[in-house]
Formats: C-alpha cells, sequence, structure tokens
C-alpha cells in the first residue's frame, strides 16, 4: 500500500512543486504589491466563489466549445493532408512550403481579416483556432509519413500486399503515432490562439474575453483567478486527457523491455 | 521448388556499376551462399531474386520464369528482422496469410505450427520490442516459413547477431531447411557461416560486382567445423578476398 502511494507521489509531486511556486510568486507580488495584486487566499476564495456561478461556467464552456469544433478539424484535416503528402512527394514540397509561409503569420493576425469576412461571434474564432493548429498537425504527420521504414513497406510487398494493403496494414500504422504526437502539439497552439482571439474582440464571452473585461473593471483577483483557470484546463487536456489517450493508442511503446529474453 | 537464375545481370544505380556480368545458378532444392565483403553488390543480386530491384540489363530467372514482382513464392528475409513493431508475434507472423485472404481459423493453426518449428511456442502475444535479436530473427523466419515459400532468400540474417546466437541459429536454419525441398540463397560476410550451410558457394568482389570464384563443397553433411577440408576451403576462399598476409 505505501509503495503504491510512494510511487504515485513519485509521479505527481513536480506537478504540486509548480502549483506551490506559483502560488508563492503570486503572493510575494501581493506582499510587494498589495492593492494591485490579490493575495493566494483572495485569488482562491474568488476561484470556489465562481465554480458555483453560472456566468463562469459559460465562460468555461464557450471557450471549450470553440475549441471542441476547430482543434479536431484542423486534426482531421492536418492527418488527411499530411498523409497525402507522404504519398505525393510532389504534394509534399508544396505543403512544405505552405506551411512554412503561414506558419510565419500569428494566427490572431487572420482575426480582423476574419471579423470583415465572416462577422462577430464564434465563426472567426474557430477559425483562428483551426488555423493555428492546422499547419503544426500537418507538418508533423506529413515528417512522420516521410519516415515510415522503407523496409517494412518491402517486407509486406514480399508477403504479397497489393497496394490498398499495404496502405492499412503498413503505411497508415506507422504514421498514427505522428497524428497523436502532432495533435499534442498542436493542442497548444489551439489554446493559445484560442484565448488570444477571445481577448482581442468581436466576442463578449469566454475566458479570453473574460480575463481582458476583468482588467478592464479592475477586477484583480479576477484576473489571477482567470489566468490560473486558463492554465490549469489547458494542463489537464494536454497531460492528462491527451497523454493518457496516447499511451494507450500507442501501448506497443511503452511495454516492458527485455521480458522475454 | 525451383531454380534461380542470374544470367549475365549488369546493374546500374546511376552511373554506379554495382553489378558486373553476374551468371549465378541456384539448382532446386540446394543450398547457395554468397560471399563477399561490404559492397559488392551481393544483397543487389539476392533483391533481384526477390522482385523488388531490376536489372539494368541480363535476366532474372525463378525456373525459367523471368521475375517481375516480389511474391510471397520466393521469401525474403532481411538483415534487420523487418518485423512491425506495432504488431505481436502472432499478427507478424500472420501478415502474409492475411494479405493472401487465408480464414482466421486456419490462420491462427498455420502461425501456431510455425512457432513450434522456430521455438517460440506461446510467445503469440508479445511485442517484437520485448524480444531479444535472435527471438526476433525467428520470428522474421517463422513470418516466412508460413507462407510456404519454394524459395528462401536470406539477406545476412544473423550479421546483427551476437556470435553464439549465429551458430544456434544457423543449426536451426539447416533442421527448418533439411527434407523441406526448398532453395535457399544465402547472402553472408562470413565464410564460416557460408561453408557450413551451403552446397554451393559463389564468391564476389566489389565494385563491380564480378563473381570470382564458385565452390561446390565436398564436404559431408553434418558438416564439420573443424575438419581439415573445411578449413582448406576457408583458406582459399580467405586468399581470393585478398584476407591473408
Amino acid at each position: 500500500m505505501k509503495s503504491t502511494l510512494l510511487k504515485a507521489w513519485g509521479r505527481v509531486w513536480p506537478y504540486f512543486a509548480v502549483a506551490a511556486f506559483l502560488l508563492i510568486l503570486l503572493q510575494i507580488g501581493h506582499w510587494l504589491k498589495p492593492i494591485v495584486i490579490p493575495s493566494v487566499g483572495a485569488s482562491i476564495s474568488r476561484l470556489v466563489d465562481d465554480l458555483n456561478n453560472s456566468a463562469f461556467w459559460r465562460q468555461v464552456g464557450l471557450s471549450m466549445y470553440r475549441l471542441g469544433i476547430g482543434y479536431p478539424i484542423a486534426c482531421v484535416l492536418g492527418g488527411f493532408f499530411g498523409v497525402l503528402a507522404g504519398l505525393y512527394p510532389a504534394f509534399a514540397k508544396f505543403l512544405r512550403r505552405f506551411i512554412a509561409f503561414m506558419q510565419s503569420i500569428p494566427p490572431i493576425v487572420w482575426l480582423p481579416f476574419l471579423l470583415v469576412v465572416l462577422g462577430f461571434g464564434n465563426t472567426p474564432i474557430i477559425v483562428v483556432v483551426t488555423i493555428a493548429s492546422f499547419f503544426p498537425m500537418a507538418l508533423t504527420v506529413l515528417n512522420g509519413a516521410e519516415g515510415v521504414n522503407k523496409t517494412h513497406l518491402e517486407a509486406a510487398r514480399v508477403l504479397g500486399a497489393n497496394k490498398p494493403q499495404l496502405l492499412r496494414k503498413v503505411y497508415l500504422p506507422e504514421t498514427f503515432p505522428a497524428f497523436i504526437t502532432g495533435a499534442q502539439v498542436s493542442f497548444g497552439n489551439a489554446w493559445r490562439s484560442l484565448v488570444a482571439a477571445e481577448m482581442m474582440g468581436g466576442v463578449a464571452v469566454g475566458l479570453g474575453f473574460a480575463v481582458k473585461f476583468a482588467g478592464e473593471i479592475a477586477d484583480m483577483s479576477g484576473v489571477v483567478m482567470y489566468i490560473l483557470v486558463i492554465g490549469i484546463i489547458a494542463s489537464v487536456l494536454d497531460q492528462v486527457v491527451l497523454e493518457q489517450l496516447k499511451r494507450r493508442l500507442l501501448h506497443w511503446r511503452y511495454v516492458n523491455q527485455g521480458e522475454g529474453k | 521448388m525451383k531454380t534461380l537464375e542470374l544470367r549475365h545481370v549488369n546493374k546500374m544505380f546511376g552511373s554506379l556499376q554495382v553489378l558486373n556480368d553476374i551468371n549465378i545458378k541456384v539448382d532446386k532444392g540446394s543450398f547457395a551462399a554468397i560471399v563477399g565483403p561490404s559492397g559488392c553488390g551481393k544483397s543487389t543480386a539476392l533483391r533481384m531474386f526477390a522482385g523488388l530491384e531490376a536489372p539494368t540489363s541480363g535476366e532474372v530467372l525463378a525456373d525459367g520464369i523471368p521475375v517481375k514482382d516480389p511474391s510471397p513464392d520466393r521469401m525474403l528475409i532481411f538483415q534487420e528482422h523487418a518485423l512491425l513493431p506495432w504488431s505481436t508475434v502472432e499478427d507478424n507472423v500472420g501478415l502474409g496469410l492475411e494479405f493472401a485472404n487465408v480464414p482466421k481459423k486456419e490462420r491462427q493453426e498455420r502461425i501456431n505450427t510455425v512457432l513450434e518449428k522456430v521455438n517460440l511456442s506461446g510467445f503469440n502475444h508479445y511485442y517484437p520490442s520485448q524480444l531479444s535479436g535472435g527471438m526476433r530473427q525467428r520470428v522474421a523466419i517463422a513470418r516466412a516459413l508460413v507462407m510456404d515459400p519454394d524459395v528462401l532468400l536470406l539477406d545476412e540474417p544473423y550479421g546483427a547477431l551476437d556470435a553464439m546466437t549465429r551458430l544456434t541459429m544457423q543449426n536451426e536454419l539447416l533442421r527448418l531447411w533439411s527434407g523441406s525441398g526448398k532453395t535457399m540463397l544465402l547472402i553472408t560476410h562470413d565464410i564460416d557461416e557460408a561453408l557450413y550451410l551451403a552446397d554451393t558457394v559463389y564468391v564476389m568482389s566489389p565494385r563491380p560486382g564480378q563473381v570470382t570464384a564458385e565452390f561446390h563443397l565436398d564436404l559431408p553433411r553434418p558438416r564439420n567445423r573443424n575438419s581439415e577440408r573445411f578449413a582448406e576451403y576457408r583458406q582459399e576462399i580467405m586468399q581470393l578476398l585478398g584476407l591473408t598476409e
């Protein structure tokens, strides 16, 4: 019993350490500028209050809604074009150039353009999220597809595989890990661009908007609280949800080594 | 069961001539080996029999019929096992059967039979990463044998293994081959391995690849690695390859 607790602690303590470190910084900030920077106590109690407040959950809900549409679409499109590029080298050359150019433009730069073309509301934000996560996803999958081991393909051909079988049984499974790692990388981009886009205007709900609004009305404990919430949600989604998904889907990478000797 | 033949085969990769007028004939059911230093083109010659490379000129024949494409009739065993890391031993061994749409029940039986032949019964659900190098090559051999090929092509299959495992695997290979009637062609840079396993040994020299000698071994089976005749052959081949001082 004790050893499983110790093992669990061994994995989890860095998270607590980070949280503690940040809260200490916050508290030091409060002591240095007490009027402006809220104490840890005030921030936490504000968070607890808001957890019971439906307005807070509406902010969270809208952000998640936009993420939940924009990010998966980007993953599917990015994966599709990445694999296509792996199969057609000429297209790969084009796609690389295209990604290199587009990635130099910060995704929220598109927002003013999208607001005019699509109007206000959720759609421009969703499009920004999609743009932000499409390119890293496509690039990661493209690299994964190009990295498929030629010997594996040859072995399958000798075994009598036709083209569809090569695709299904070798090419796609070997590219699959790149889907997962690509999804993890693009998640960060998606989240950051989501919050930034919500801050830039065009919407009146969402975590990014809430942070900006709290700042504008000098609701500092709200500002700090929303910063914490934004960070925590992203961490949980990335390091817990996506990471667990990765371990489950790629379990063959994580089996213990050398059991069979 | 098949005869293998390369007739006046030349191979260029761009402007590099890899093979120069190669003539090799492997009789049905016999065991042949090609020995040579790195870069002499022996792997390329093997890959031509597998249908993975085409000659620039000349003919590649199996039983008199030109070889065009890879086929499970002529199974190739790669130097680096080439197992799919995301599949279990069972799924790897059964891959060719799946491609041929063999029904699951029959597949399972054939897989289990062949795993027993290579001493890997019970390892069905292991992943390649959990196996040692020797075991992985055994799985590769099982994957080839389960297709019941006429020809087995082996590309330095034991090159990556330690010396002792290599000797064990050589004995296993002989056991699997004898009585099967399969035609075997082995590529190796281990002279002893060639002499131990094969009936006919071709010696090749590097760029451009040429066959410099052909030995039809007059050695009894089971081979004695320490017999005088064995040592004489070894000496002759080493001299041909410029390995003696």
